[in-house]
């Protein structure tokens, strides 16, 4: 008897320590059930659990509605549960948090083709294991599945150099913020750039996404100018700095030299 | 008479300065065999005026109220000519005070200076270390940050594992049942006048005690002799020893500038080393941060809660290594002071820093 209960506490620590951190903080109803269930209705939570969505606590009710405090009403439509969306609807599903976004596929080939097939936005993105948007979404493997990719990789290059400033304008801001500049509006600015830089590729119209990216560009330029500013004003800090820091230790040993001094008149 | 001689004049025929001169400082002789960790004391006394500058300069900018500390202190290190540097001065200068306070008091622990009837010296002291852990803590809170906001509500948490008066010594710390605009206020009004008046005070005895007592002298080299302490009233005096101005005031300088120099080192090549990403957030209370941490100096009692099965006996470990450290000239009586004939105080004096040190990093980690 006492063999059993201990196997059943073996058993009972292993499956508790194998489980994911993020299974174990999960606290809507939707994870702990669909959590424990094998195959297509199991398979989303694993996949969202590596989300940009997941890393930024969007979860399933977010997207999905119902009642992720209430099991019993969690799929409820009274509560909002709206579930999978068909085909033609994605983009206004994801359009509702991604508008402006969602705006610019509709104008564009994509949008326009829908009806027939078009892609729309899971096609690129996935659905549940969905990751931050980066331009590798735009490559000859995935675009070539439904057309050339001739037009796609004009757009990709044109917008290389802008993902590479936002990129690094992005790491200036947050390691400028770490010591205590204030950034804020620069990079409530680099969001909105950002954000629209983002939605311009989704008309996906060659001439219109050079021209806005230089715009964008342009204004990224004012903010990467203020980065230099501070930048260099840290470097004058620096510069200082040290020259202060130099004087205190000749500072220091100099009064030591002098106790020397004192020591050997001490002595005689 | 050139005017310089004649405010000189003026001066020693009213108050006769240089009688006072020449008794206080040229003629207080120290220990002739008298080392560096004896400068510690002058370090720390000029940390101290340090961070009472740099604090009435911040003063004049900070707002004490939960809506606008935070953006008080980004218009400092923004806005403020070099208020940049005196934030930095400050916080970072209180890291460092307490460097140099633990090493005045391991240096002393390992002297057996507190030996010989310098039980009051001991006490101030001791007072002194917990009561600038005190400052530190509430002038944590003062830039109103996520840090500042949730190592508060951590550490005044525990005050509730205390039996019985456990939640009213809470709510009386915080003010109210949560930390808020009320804990500031009283944290702020603690940390500017209350806890430096009783430092300022307690700092006087101090001196006052180490002077009127005597230095007591290394217990290094040849001209160590064990002594019983006399029952009655002795000044210890050092005859033909080195006089404390200018000779040994020059040593004290010296390691003031190169603690100063120290110091300016955080502040230019690694000024993130004291304030995680949460020190850059504005507190909010409906936001718990991951993995929040006291300072480096509180880790080991935070750790040490978290070891014992029950926060009370983590408390009560604490509370007893503390009051044994408090009574230790009162209960470490013998007359040799030299290391190498303690064994077992050594002993105890390596293992217990290096245990500290170890639920430190442990604490960290965690």
């Amino acid at each position: 008897m006492s063999r059993l209960v201990c196997s059943l506490f073996v058993v009972i620590l292993a499956a508790w320590w194998s489980m994911p951190a993020s299974l174990l903080a999960a606290d809507t109803v939707c994870i702990q059930c669909h959590g424990g269930l094998e195959g297509r209705l199991g398979e989303p939570v694993a996949q969202w659990q590596t989300s940009v969505h997941a890393e930024n606590g969007i979860s399933c009710h977010d997207c999905h509605g119902g009642d992720p405090a209430d099991s019993a009403m969690a799929m409820s439509p009274e509560r909002g549960f709206i579930g999978v969306p068909d085909y033609v609807d994605v983009p206004d599903f994801c359009g509702r948090c991604h508008v402006g976004v969602a705006e610019e596929y509709k104008a564009g080939a994509h949008g326009q083709a829908i009806e027939n097939g078009g892609a729309q936005c899971v096609v690129c993105h996935g659905n549940h294991a969905i990751e931050k948007a980066t331009l590798e979404l735009i490559n000859e493997e995935d675009c070539s599945q439904c057309h050339t990719y001739e037009r796609a990789a004009l757009i990709r290059m044109s917008l290389v150099e802008t993902d590479k400033v936002i990129t690094t304008v992005e790491h200036d801001l947050e390691r400028l913020y770490r010591l205590g500049f204030a950034v804020d509006d620069m990079q409530g600015e680099l969001f909105n750039q950002r954000n629209r830089f983002h939605r311009i590729f989704h008309g996906v119209d060659v001439e219109r996404v050079r021209r806005e990216t230089a715009d964008v560009e342009g204004e990224l330029g004012k903010i990467v100018k203020q980065v230099v500013s501070m930048d260099s004003t840290l470097s004058q800090r620096k510069l200082w700095g040290s020259v202060v820091i130099g004087l205190f230790v000749l500072a220091g040993v100099v009064f030591l030299l002098l106790r020397k001094a004192y020591e050997e008149e001490e002595k005689s | 008479m050139q005017p310089i001689k004649w405010l000189v004049e003026f001066v020693e025929v009213r108050l006769g300065v240089k009688e006072l001169y020449n008794r206080e400082l040229k003629g207080y002789l120290l220990p002739r065999n008298v080392n560096a960790w004896y400068t510690l004391g002058a370090v720390l006394l000029a940390l101290f005026t340090l961070q009472t500058l740099t604090g009435i300069l911040l003063l004049m900018f900070y707002v004490p109220d939960a809506a606008k500390a935070f953006a008080s202190v980004q218009y400092i290190v923004n806005e403020v000519p070099f208020g940049w540097l005196f934030r930095m001065l400050h916080a970072i200068g209180a890291n460092v005070i307490v460097i140099a306070l633990l090493l005045h008091m391991l240096s002393v622990l390992f002297m057996a200076s507190y030996k010989g009837r310098r039980e009051f010296t001991w006490l101030s002291g001791f007072i002194i270390f917990n009561l600038t852990m005190g400052i530190c803590l509430t002038g944590y809170l003062l830039p109103w940050s996520q840090l500042s906001f949730w190592a508060t509500t951590v550490a005044t948490d525990a005050a509730g594992a205390i039996p019985i008066v456990g939640d009213y010594l809470v709510e009386f710390l915080r003010g109210g049942p949560t930390v808020g605009n009320q804990t500031l206020g009283r944290f702020f009004a603690l940390h500017v006048v209350g806890m430096p008046l009783v430092l300022l005070a307690l700092i006087g005895a101090h001196l006052f005690c180490v002077k009127r007592r005597g230095i007591s002298p290394p217990p290094f080299g040849p001209e160590y002799h064990a002594t019983e302490a006399k029952p009655f009233f002795e000044h210890e005096k050092h005859p033909g020893g080195v006089p404390f101005f200018p000779n040994y005031f020059v040593k004290d300088a010296a390691i003031i500038c190169f603690f100063i120099a120290f110091l300016l080192a955080i502040i230019f090549y690694a000024p993130g080393l004291f304030f995680p990403d949460s020190a850059f957030q504005p507190a909010d209370p409906f936001l718990t941060p991951p993995h929040i941490k006291p300072e480096w100096y509180f880790l080991w009692a935070y750790q040490a809660l978290k070891i014992f099965p029950s926060e009370i006996i983590g408390l009560g470990v604490q509370g007893a290594f503390m009051t044994f450290l408090a009574l230790l000239p009162f209960i470490d009586r013998g007359p040799e002071r030299r290391p190498a004939k303690r064994p077992l105080f050594v002993t105890c004096y390596v293992l217990g820093i290096l245990l500290i040190v170890a639920i430190s990093i442990w604490g960290h980690y965690s």
